[in-house]
């Protein structure tokens, strides 16, 4: 029943020039549709690294990314950003509004890249997202005079708008205190249930990680275990 | 280009966050484009009065015989006709009316006069002056020269035997009008004339050598029967004398037909050179409102990274942020060109107010000027734009994300 929507082949990725430090040594990873995975490591054992060539931005130095039959590398720059803006969600750790536009432009933001002006459907679906994140009563303050926690809420909704096929969330909750922690994690996890949205989120938080349907653990570069979180518990 | 709505939106926000900023650019750039237009203004006006200074009561294009013929004397059957005439080395105009009538079929000639001159000398008493003596029907001299105007004494009318003398001439023999004095011709015998008028041209030179007679009286005095020594023509556009003139020549083979440009050479010289020091002052302002606008830019795309970064995650295109700089440049140049215009204007009227006090000052704006200055600073301003551009849509948003 489980249908492979991503998958990392051999995925090598060294930095620097004269001397190569090998961050990424060799990782095979297959993810289903509609898994929500947590991808956890010691911080230098590769996981953002990993997250950042799923998700589009890193080309590694060997290995091949396909999501949905799509070769990510094949792909020309421009056709990248636009795979990244159709097919990819983004959640980061700074939560990264744009301070310039509202709550609700921020949200729209995505989806005017490509297309200029939002249509009334757009429009509606960016109120719905925003009154599932709970910040309707936020939508027209500048994104940066909410609180953390809300800025956290509204990228979530703005991963959303285009409704991609996969939202990779690095350190989401890394940033925020634990009640905000929580509420965001918890809006994920709902997202991912009802939209069948795979989700693919970088953590440190071991009892956010056990809460997941699959933690690939790193180390070194390599896969160190990939289990249920059940079996670690 | 869909997304171009978009790159408007993010470069006019990033343009308003920063107000201070961007307020403080678009006063340099102002002023810039201000210190621009006024020197155009300027330069303009000073040159285009001296322009009308210079031909605006003079012929722009002379037309004379240019092959030096020895001419048949009517009055003298078969001899020849002792060549006097000084003036560029020309020979007489036979079939002027002929040659007068064509010209006056061309649409851009405005005045057409035929002339006839030679040397003679005047004597009052024991003064004695050498002048010019220019054989002119009255109504066409003065569409050149308005003489009738410009008596200052006596009145301006060429009865037969009198002749108008110019200020300076009558003050040097001591002239008034109603006196009487030889004017000797060379190989003539002396004649008696009358001065009926003195004028002042408002050129010395003129002034001083210029005696003004009855075109057919000239002719006769000179012995030269119905004919002239020149052409003197005035044209709508004084910029087009020289284009005219070379056409104009073209079609009458054996005639010199020389425009003022030619014979104010070096006016035109010196105005050039004008010109272009003025050209220099407005490169080196618009090198640096450039600079002015390439380094609030670059500050303004370092400020803006982290936007830059995520925008770029989130899929936008390397192309569209360089648009979004370039855009922001040339928002900047139209807004400061447009202050900047009305700066300049605001100058000059100042100018015109309070500057020009005890001198005839004129501006001139040339709605072409404004156009071009306008359009150098918008080109300028995207120009400006580029490097930062470059530079910022290159980043790698990877390091924006990694570092917060």
């Amino acid at each position: 029943m489980a249908e492979i929507m991503l998958q990392g082949q051999g995925l090598i990725k060294e930095y620097g020039q004269p001397i190569p430090s090998r961050v990424l040594h060799g990782i095979d990873i297959d993810i289903n549709t509609g898994e929500f995975l947590a991808l956890v490591g010691r911080s230098g054992s590769g996981k953002s690294t990993l997250l950042n060539i799923i998700g589009a931005l890193d080309r590694p130095t060997a290995g091949k990314v396909i999501i949905d039959g799509t070769d990510l590398y094949s792909l020309g720059e421009d056709e990248l950003a636009y795979f990244r803006n159709q097919t990819l969600g983004f959640i980061f750790q700074f939560h990264f509004l744009l301070p310039q536009f509202t709550v609700f432009e921020n949200v729209l933001i995505p989806y005017l890249i490509y297309h200029g002006r939002a249509g009334s459907p757009v429009v509606k679906q960016a109120e719905e997202l925003l009154e599932r994140v709970g910040l309707a009563h936020r939508r027209d303050n500048r994104a940066n005079a909410i609180s953390g926690g809300e800025q956290q809420r509204a990228a979530v909704a703005r991963a959303l708008i285009n409704q991609p096929r996969l939202v990779l969330a690095d350190e989401p909750t890394g940033n925020l205190d634990s009640k905000s922690g929580e509420n965001v994690f918890a809006l994920m996890r709902e997202i991912n249930r009802d939209l069948h949205t795979t989700f693919i989120m970088v953590t440190h938080d071991s009892l956010l990680a056990n809460r997941t349907d699959r933690i690939v653990e790193l180390r070194d570069g390599l896969v160190l275990c990939d289990q249920s979180p059940v079996i670690i518990e | 280009m869909r997304g171009f709505r978009f790159e408007l939106q993010l470069a006019s926000r990033f343009l308003l966050e920063n107000r201070n900023q961007t307020i403080l650019i678009l006063l340099g750039i102002a002023v810039g484009v201000g210190v621009m237009v006024f020197l155009s203004a300027l330069i303009d006006g000073l040159q285009a009065d001296l322009i009308k200074k210079t031909v605006g009561n003079s012929p722009h294009i002379i037309i004379t015989r240019e092959v030096a013929e020895p001419l048949r004397n009517p009055a003298e059957p078969d001899g020849f006709f002792p060549i006097q005439i000084q003036r560029r080395g020309s020979r007489p105009v036979v079939e002027w009316i002929e040659l007068t009538n064509t010209l006056k079929e061309e649409p851009q000639f405005t005045a057409v006069v035929p002339v006839l001159d030679g040397p003679a000398l005047l004597r009052s008493g024991s003064a004695s002056g050498s002048v010019a003596l220019r054989g002119m029907k009255l109504e066409e001299a003065d569409k050149i020269y308005q003489v009738s105007d410009k008596i200052i004494a006596g009145s301006p009318e060429l009865a037969p035997g009198t002749l108008l003398v110019g200020s300076e001439l009558a003050e040097q023999l001591d002239l008034q009008p109603g006196n009487t004095l030889t004017m000797e011709i060379p190989g003539k015998q002396p004649v008696s004339v009358l001065v009926g008028g003195i004028f002042d041209l408002g050129v010395q030179n003129l002034n001083k050598r210029w005696v003004i007679m009855e075109r057919n009286r000239v002719a006769y005095l000179l012995g030269l029967q119905d004919r002239v020594t020149e052409i003197e023509i005035q044209v709508k556009d004084v910029f087009q004398a020289e284009e005219l003139a070379r056409t104009w020549a073209n079609r009458l083979p054996g005639y010199q037909v020389e425009s003022w440009q030619e014979t104010n050479a070096s006016l035109l010289t010196a105005l050039r050179s004008q010109s272009n020091s003025s050209y220099t002052i407005q490169l080196f302002v618009l090198l640096a409102v450039t600079l002015g606008i390439s380094s609030v830019l670059a500050i303004n795309a370092v400020q803006k990274t982290r936007e830059i970064g995520i925008l770029k995650a989130i899929g936008i295109r390397t192309r569209s942020i360089e648009r979004v700089f370039i855009i922001q440049g040339a928002l900047l140049g139209t807004g400061g060109a447009l202050a900047g215009t009305l700066l300049g204007l605001g100058l000059a009227r100042l100018f015109i107010l309070f500057g020009s006090e005890g001198y005839q000052l004129s501006l001139l704006l040339k709605p072409a000027t404004l156009a071009i200055v306008m359009t150098l600073t918008i080109l300028a301003s995207v120009f400006a734009a580029f490097l930062p551009a470059r530079r910022v849509a290159r980043m790698n948003p990877i390091e924006v994300i990694r570092n917060g």
